[in-house]
């Protein structure tokens, strides 16, 4: 039920951040809100296939470029954003119901490695395939519009956050759940346990397809490599650590705090950054694996207890 | 028509047969004990029945349909639950939750409503009344005990595969957990139970199978296997028993 409330209180935060652009906001403020936009709904992506399903997808950088990659040629020639977008959710959600059920067989740390490796073997074909810089249309870079990326952004974010919330409840997140805890348990209760890892397979790179979709549509240039680059994986691991993996607030908080925290580590300490984010991500893991949802239970538990204490 | 049959089963592991022609038949309704040393095959042949294991050789059969071989998840569907000898719920899950993945994936139909009223109807039957909230990984491992049985009644079974069920019970809980099993009997529920505690398994079991480094080596009433000359030698003699 409290997440209903989350999801409640994060939409309303969406809702308001309708109105942005309509107070003049200057456009490296909407720059800024977009990029932990795009980093909500990624995320979110894979938090549901690892935070709520358990299997900790290592190549999912290839399902937002693989997004990106359709999403683009699409609507350069033509076809309205939302549907190249949805052509490129497509393309990344077929591949991965392609690849799942034999990468499926690996398990734990094999089905990691195992995808892993699968990202980079797609970052690599593409970059010989297409080297070249993909550029817009002069008429397109001239009519650019920032805001409709923005909204764009908007939604998406708002439907990672329904998408996750409408499967938290359900008894597919429930079995979901149930395999991340222990698979041959949930075998054990009558859980079919491949077909749910597909099923959240399948939501989680739909909607990093979408998310590279908008990446396509946001960025004037760019090499079609880049959004396979293993970076996107594990920023978006990254996020749903530090704010709490298999939550629906989690991924959101951490985004928020991911994108804020490399915006400022990145002007001071150019060459660091890096590092601190690596110590970070070994610090939560070890004293805090459940990330910030996990240390605010905490700190109500210490309030809690104080306030129960007789007097 | 037996609920089950075992028939002729087998399965190896590199070397070693854990579990070697071994053939039984359990009727709808029974309560049926197996015992044996360590290591004499009885959780192989759990897993086996219960699909997460395939055999290597031998037929399995439930209401006279083979489903040796068949997905866990597949067997359960079809009337077979287990718990486990090293307790696995799922740690993260609240006791509730725990519960309802058995009702909403078992063979039971209903809506979310019905489901979750009917497991908080089981946690309450094992003793789990005001733990519905609490994750499992919180419970105390007899907890996590009533904590299984409840998630693999909920699935509906017809038959139920207890994997030293009582083991780490004191006397009191064990005496409570009799008296749950054979109430879960007299509803008509049939129950194949792996016990070391022997007191226990010959007090609800009309009959009681004998494993052996593998082999079924005795089968019948708990006074005619407790007097059986292989059995007195396995326990007493050359194959280590538990304490
Ligand atoms: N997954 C496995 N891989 C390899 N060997 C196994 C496996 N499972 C069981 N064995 C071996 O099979 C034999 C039977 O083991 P099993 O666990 O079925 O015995 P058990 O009767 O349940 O013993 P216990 O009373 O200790 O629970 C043992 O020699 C064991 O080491
Ligand atoms: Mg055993």
């Amino acid at each position: 039920m409290t997440e209903r409330r989350w999801a409640l209180g994060i939409l309303l935060a969406l809702g308001a951040l309708a109105f942005l652009p309509l107070s003049r906001a200057r456009d490296d403020v909407l720059n800024f809100v977009f990029l932990i936009l795009l980093s909500i709904t990624l995320a979110q992506s894979w938090n549901i296939v690892a935070g709520y399903a358990g299997q900790v997808n290592l190549g999912h950088a290839a399902f937002f470029g693989l997004g990106a990659l359709l999403a683009r040629v699409l609507w350069i020639r033509g076809t309205p954003i939302v549907v190249a977008m949805l052509a490129g959710a497509a393309l990344a959600t077929a591949f991965a119901l392609l690849i799942g059920a034999p990468a499926f067989r690996l398990r734990g740390a094999y089905f990691a490695i195992g995808t892993l490796a699968l990202g980079e073997i797609l970052r690599t074909t593409v970059n010989n395939v297409l080297p070249e810089i993909s550029t817009l249309p002069a008429a397109t870079i001239a009519g650019y519009q920032l805001r409709h990326r923005y909204y764009l952004a908007l939604a998406l974010a708002a439907v990672s956050v329904v998408a996750v919330t409408v499967l938290a409840g359900s008894r597919a997140g429930l079995g979901m759940q149930a395999i991340r805890e222990d698979e041959e348990a949930a075998e054990a209760s009558g859980v079919g346990a491949l077909r749910l890892k597909l099923t959240a397979l399948a939501l989680s790179t739909a909607l990093a397809g979408l998310a590279g979709g908008l990446f396509a549509y946001y960025h004037i240039s760019y090499y079609p490599s880049h959004p396979f680059g293993p970076h996107w994986t594990f920023d978006a691991l990254l996020m749903t650590f530090i704010g709490g993996v298999g939550t629906l607030q989690g991924p959101v908080l951490g985004a928020i705090l991911y994108v804020v925290l490399k915006e400022y580590l990145a002007v001071r300490w150019v060459d660091f950054h890096l590092l601190i984010f690596g110590a970070l991500f070994i610090a939560i893991v070890l004293l805090l694996p459940g990330g910030l949802v996990q240390a605010a239970e905490r700190a109500r538990g210490l309030v809690g207890r104080r306030g129960r204490r007789p007097l | 028509m037996p609920l089950l049959e075992v028939d002729r089963v087998s399965k190896g592991f590199g070397g070693v047969l854990a579990v070697s022609g071994v053939s039984f038949s359990v009727a709808a309704g029974e309560l049926v004990g197996i015992m044996g040393p360590n290591g004499s095959g009885k959780t192989t042949l759990f897993n086996l029945i219960a699909g997460a294991l395939a055999p290597d050789g031998g037929r399995i059969r439930l209401h006279g349909r083979d489903i040796a071989g068949l997905a866990p998840h597949r067997i359960c569907a079809r009337g077979i639950a287990r718990t486990f000898q090293l307790v696995r719920p799922f740690a993260g899950l609240s006791a509730l939750d725990n519960v309802l993945v058995g009702r909403l994936y078992g063979r039971a139909a209903g809506g979310r409503a019905a489901a979750v009223a009917e497991a908080e109807r089981l946690l309450v039957l094992v003793g789990l009344d005001g733990r519905a909230a609490t994750p499992a990984a919180r419970l105390t491992l007899i907890d996590r005990k009533r904590l299984e049985l409840a998630r693999a009644l909920a699935t509906s079974p017809e038959l139920l595969l207890l994997d030293e069920f009582m083991a780490g019970l004191n006397p009191a809980e064990t005496a409570t957990a009799m008296t749950l099993v054979r109430r879960l009997v007299a509803d008509g529920l049939t129950v194949l139970m792996v016990e070391h505690i022997v007191w226990a398994l010959m007090d609800l079991a009309r009959r009681i199978l004998v494993l052996s480094a593998g082999e079924k080596i005795a089968e019948g009433p708990p006074q005619a296997v407790a007097a059986d000359p292989n059995v007195v030698d396995v326990y007493l003699g050359g194959a280590p028993a538990r304490a």
